[in-house]
């Protein structure tokens, strides 16, 4: 047998969008979205802000999402989404709910596991 | 600056990947997937199939039941008649917060993954060293904690390994408690002109240009399972995955996912299942079996401890090859130890 390990460098962000309004409308919406969100942090405009990022997948029926950023960018990711408290003047929420450099580990949540 | 720059860092996850022949003397497979314990989601999916064979299909509907009960306390599960029906041999393991762990008055291990400040303990119970020994201190002990010092109660998740047809048994003896029987949720689709990568089993790092890597084929059943898509262009706004070359279309490919409290012994009967897949001729070149655990598991692996952190990962994967070679793919996070 033979085996060898490394350290993952791509983390994956499951994010569910709740938004009191109309919310984001599509995959489009959602990626300029989160381009906006980091300009709008980076403090430093276009450069900086220029991260490679990945809309994986939408689900318009429970606003819910999976994006992909390099390392590099999680930090600045996640807190810009954190942080977002409206879009187009509506009222608007983001709650990260896993992440992890594993796509697998985030196709299942057992913390959604419906017991009651 | 230092706690600027370890705030900006991603922790560090581990994918290990090994590969192997099921034929092997030294295979690893086996005790691998009856050590992992506590198992959420199981998941295969078959290239090149658009039917379960009756014996897959038969092992899918059997991987239950599991049973739910809420506000069971603790000293229920170090009785001996629990220990000697149910358990026989085996640890309780409690991840506690420092309070609870201070409350409690037993004796356990600070959480490997503390940073100065001890924010959680694991305390290990043998249960069969405590059933053969009722009258030792250390069971008077426990007994005392569980039932007057601290008495905690829990929502359980149980599922039981057992022969015969002793199927009421977990429901009647905990009837008082109000236990409640689950099936797991089966979802079963075909997938139709599927990109799949391109694999050699002799080279888990891949080959440039004639075979995909490990960890290529795990971001992309990844991406599978997630209902991503595959084929984006390198230009496009929304995503640019696309599916790791060189790869090739299937016609369809069959996808089977189970969630719920699945024992290992029904996970190994699937991989035994899938492995006898290619005892006929076959279009597929592998198959894959994907397991995860429940993200807020204490344990891995055995007694490895296990953490949320940020995604409560541990996973494994095997790519089961046409000749009888796998590949093995364990995944873990941040608060875990290397799997084994």
């Amino acid at each position: 047998t033979s085996r060898f390990r490394r350290a993952k460098q791509e983390p994956n962000v499951n994010i569910p969008g709740v938004s009191r309004a109309q919310g984001v409308a599509s995959a489009g919406e959602l990626r300029a979205l989160a381009e906006s969100c980091k300009e709008r942090d980076s403090g430093r405009r276009q450069v900086d802000a220029a991260l490679p990022l990945d809309i994986l997948t939408y689900e318009e029926k429970t606003l819910s999402a999976i994006l992909r950023i390099c390392s590099s960018g999680l930090v600045k990711l996640w807190s810009s989404l954190t942080l977002l408290g409206s879009y187009k003047g509506k009222k608007c929420a983001f709650r990260v709910i896993q992440v992890s450099p594993f796509l697998l580990a985030l196709s299942g949540n057992s913390r959604e596991l419906v017991l009651d | 600056m230092a706690t600027l720059r370890r705030l900006r860092e991603v922790p560090r996850h581990l994918l290990v990947c090994e590969k192997s022949n099921f034929g092997h003397d030294k295979s690893r497979h086996r005790h691998l997937v009856e050590t992992h314990y506590h198992n959420y989601r199981v998941s295969f999916l078959i290239p090149e199939c658009g039917i379960l064979s009756k014996e897959l299909k038969n092992l899918v509907m059997e991987t239950g039941p599991y049973y739910f009960v809420k506000n069971l306390p603790l000293h229920e599960l170090i009785t001996h008649e629990f220990i000697n029906t149910f358990v026989k041999k085996g640890k309780l393991i409690l991840s506690l917060d420092k309070d609870t762990y201070e409350e409690t008055g037993l004796q356990g291990r600070p959480s490997q993954y503390s940073g100065r400040k001890i924010m959680k303990f694991i305390v290990s119970i043998d249960l069969m060293d405590l059933s053969l020994n009722l009258d030792s201190k250390k069971y008077e002990r426990v007994s005392w904690s569980f039932k007057e010092k601290k008495p905690l109660k829990f929502d359980f998740l149980l599922a039981w390994h057992h022969t015969g047809a002793e199927e009421s048994r977990m429901m009647s003896y905990f009837s008082s408690y109000g236990i409640q029987e689950r099936q797991p949720r089966v979802a079963l689709s075909t997938a139709s002109e599927l990109q799949c990568p391109v694999l050699r089993s002799g080279e888990l790092g891949g080959a440039p240009g004639a075979a995909c890597s490990a960890p290529e084929l795990l971001d992309w059943l990844g991406a599978v399972f997630s209902n991503a898509q595959l084929n984006n262009e390198p230009n496009n706004f929304v995503s640019t995955y696309c599916c790791p070359q060189p790869s090739t279309v299937v016609a369809k490919a069959y996808l089977c996912t189970i969630t719920g409290f699945i024992v290992p012994e029904k996970i190994r009967l699937l991989l035994e299942q899938l492995c006898r897949y290619f005892d006929e001729p076959k279009l597929a070149p592998w198959v894959t079996l994907s397991v995860q655990g429940f993200a807020d598991s204490p344990v891995s692996w055995r007694e490895n401890e296990h953490g949320f952190r940020k995604g409560g990962e541990h996973l494994y994967n095997f790519v089961i090859f046409n000749n009888q070679d796998y590949w093995l793919q364990m995944a873990v996070g941040a608060n875990d130890d290397c799997p084994p």
